[in-house]
């Protein structure tokens, strides 16, 4: 029973990670399904879908499509969508039909790209993995295909990855980021991938340090750092960790070295332990806030795939509920998302903090932004 | 790295075929990889002694991914890598997506980059059934695809089918027909027969095999017969087909 979810919810799939990462960008992102992923993506991972448009297309793939391999009819509806919409780019997104029948994206992909003559790409996803996962070779894709040549480097420039509503939906957020960077003397070259299209994005390669606001930004700035020797700090300037950040932003522009700052944390001999659940950089980061902040201990639980290198000593790696509960036996003061109360055991002092990615839309209204916690 | 996929009727003599053109290129100081894609798990059987290994879809099902590279090969004659992918239980599961769960478990563990093979030799089930059995020619695994077949009407069909699929797939930038290779049964026509095949195709038979009573007889002693008889001059026929098909990788050797 270690990986079943009785009582809490389950994280945000990595078919919505892709879709999510790339809402903003202006390609066209079918995900090749019958129709659920879809749904899934649009009722419980995306705020933005009533307000924003965007191209995510369901390519209601058949039984017998499925059975008899008929991927033209596949490639019939993208390259006609894609005559009359013409998008950016367009992104196949593999569900778990295509996935367990093997289903040859990557020549489907070139066929249509020959066809429409528009970058066509394809994410490995299958819907069995975290949003991180999605979302991240999303934008890595986005940056190995379509951020432009250049030798030149903007000084103090940044360039935010890692930003989707699936970790930051606390209003103004991404104006927090922008402004909290700028005040350190920062130019925001490109926000991957909220509030700037596809050619903002393309500039990537000019900004002297990257930002890697959330774990789904770390696959992006790997490649980023390969293609254009960018380094890249770790961390979301959240309280009193700002400070810290930024100072690695500084070591970074001038070493040129990456750093991983979410694992810096003081530690307190004594007193309290307040334990963090979610996501491993921004709970990483607010961990290290709080500890500054109140001179405690803090801790990170991760209950996501992506975490190697990314947790401080003594956070944990938790798997399942059962994980999660056990986690949580001798937890004193918690902040999470408020599901995660469910299973926490009397007498904890509980903080809310609602995570878009585990419970959607079900605490909206009391969203945080992260960066203005503190204030 | 080279790397061919060669396809046939069930029963043609693949994986004979392939386990000598396999050691007559280790014959050459070559680094061979030869991966069986069949559920049935005999490809390489006779490049280590006649004994089973443990398929890499087994290793998955005891040990979900906790095991090696070197778990999953062995080396045989001549220091050919042998690997064989494995499959379901007969008559359950899905043997198309096992052979993609095995190739991309062999990637997974760094395979090409770890043993660096000079050629990789896959070895696939009879006809292109599914997804699953057309893997080995999709782009990143075979540049040459060679099919194997007799005079026989039946070798005939599913040959023509093979290069059918070959061809359909041109467009997604899979693996380019590297010829036919006939393997003699005997049969009334059979030259003319192979040859009208490979026409219609636009192609050519690249190398013709001798039926000899002494490929058994290797087999029998759980050997390929470039091991048990290297003298012979089935042998020599193999290393003929060999370095044609490596030539005609290389660019060296033009079909039609």
């Amino acid at each position: 029973m270690k990986r079943s979810f009785r009582i809490i919810s389950i994280y945000t799939a990595d078919v919505s990670g892709v879709c999510s990462a790339l809402y903003e960008l202006g390609g066209m992102v079918v995900i090749h399904d019958p129709s659920g992923c879809n749904s899934t993506y649009n009722t419980h991972d995306e705020t933005r879908w009533y307000d924003q448009d965007s191209l995510i297309f369901i390519s209601g793939l058949s039984q017998i499509d499925a059975i008899m391999g008929n991927d033209d009819k596949l490639i019939h509806d993208v390259v006609t969508a894609a005559r009359e919409l013409r998008p950016r780019f367009i992104a196949l997104v593999r569900s778990p039909i295509p996935y367990m029948n093997g289903t040859d994206f990557e020549g489907i992909a070139r066929l249509i790209e020959t066809e429409t003559g528009i970058p066509t790409f394809f994410i490995p996803t299958n819907g069995m993995h975290d949003y991180v996962i999605g979302a991240g070779e999303a934008l890595a894709e986005i940056a190995r295909r379509f951020v432009l040549p250049s030798s030149e480097k903007m000084v103090r420039s940044v360039n935010l990855l890692g930003v989707t509503p699936l970790d930051f939906a606390g209003k103004g957020s991404v104006d927090s980021l922008h402004r909290i960077l700028e005040e350190g003397g920062w130019t925001v070259r490109s926000c991957w991938a909220m509030g700037d299209d596809l050619d903002a994005l393309a500039q990537a390669g000019t900004a002297q340090v990257n930002l890697v606001v959330s774990s789904v930004g770390l696959a992006a700035a790997k490649v980023l750092r390969e293609r254009f020797g960018t380094p890249y700090v770790v961390g979301t300037p959240i309280g009193a960790f700002t400070d810290v950040l930024m100072s690695a932003l500084e070591r970074a522009a001038g070493t040129g070295e990456n750093e991983v700052s979410c694992i810096d944390r003081p530690q307190f001999p004594d007193g309290k332990t307040v334990t963090l659940i979610g996501e491993p950089v921004t709970m990483g980061s607010l961990a290290s806030a709080i500890a500054q902040e109140y001179r405690c201990n803090a801790k990170v639980l991760c209950p996501l795939e992506l975490h190697d290198g990314l947790l401080a000593p003594g956070d944990l790696v938790i798997e399942g509920e059962e994980g999660a509960e056990a986690a949580l036996q001798r937890a004193e003061i918690v902040v999470a998302d408020p599901i995660y109360r469910l299973i926490c055991p009397e007498g904890v002092e509980f903080h809310d903090l609602p995570h878009e990615a585990f419970s959607g839309r079900c605490y909206q209204k009391t969203m945080k932004n992260l960066m203005e916690l503190f204030h | 790295m080279i790397k061919i996929a060669v396809y046939g009727k069930g029963g043609i003599g693949k994986s004979t075929t392939v386990s000598n053109i396999a050691a007559a290129l280790a014959e050459q100081g070559l680094t061979v990889m030869q991966i069986g894609c069949d559920p049935k798990a005999d490809s390489t059987m006779y490049l280590r002694g006649g004994v089973p290994m443990p398929t890499v879809l087994d290793l998955i099902r005891q040990k979900k991914n906790d095991f090696t590279l070197e778990d999953m090969v062995r080396k045989g004659y001549r220091g050919v890598l042998c690997v064989e992918a494995g499959g379901p239980t007969p008559g359950m599961g899905c043997a198309g997506r096992g052979i993609i769960a095995a190739l991309e478990k062999l990637e997974e563990k760094g395979a090409y980059e770890v043993y660096q093979p000079d050629v990789v030799l896959y070895d696939v089930l009879g006809d292109v059934v599914c997804g699953g059995f057309s893997m080995p020619m999709r782009s990143g695994y075979a540049d040459q695809v060679f099919v194997l077949t007799s005079g026989e009407n039946m070798a005939i069909y599913a040959a023509a089918n093979i290069a059918m699929a070959v061809e359909n797939f041109k467009g997604r930038g899979y693996a380019a027909l590297g010829g036919f290779i006939l393997n003699r049964r005997n049969v009334k026509n059979e030259e003319e027969k192979a040859a009208e095949l490979a026409a219609n195709f636009q192609s050519s038979i690249i190398g013709t095999l001798n039926r000899s009573e002494l490929v058994a007889e290797a087999e029998e002693q759980g050997k390929t017969l470039l091991e048990a008889f290297p003298d012979s001059p089935m042998a020599e026929e193999y290393r003929a087909l060999a370095r044609t098909m490596l030539g005609i990788c290389k660019g060296e050797v033009k079909v039609c």
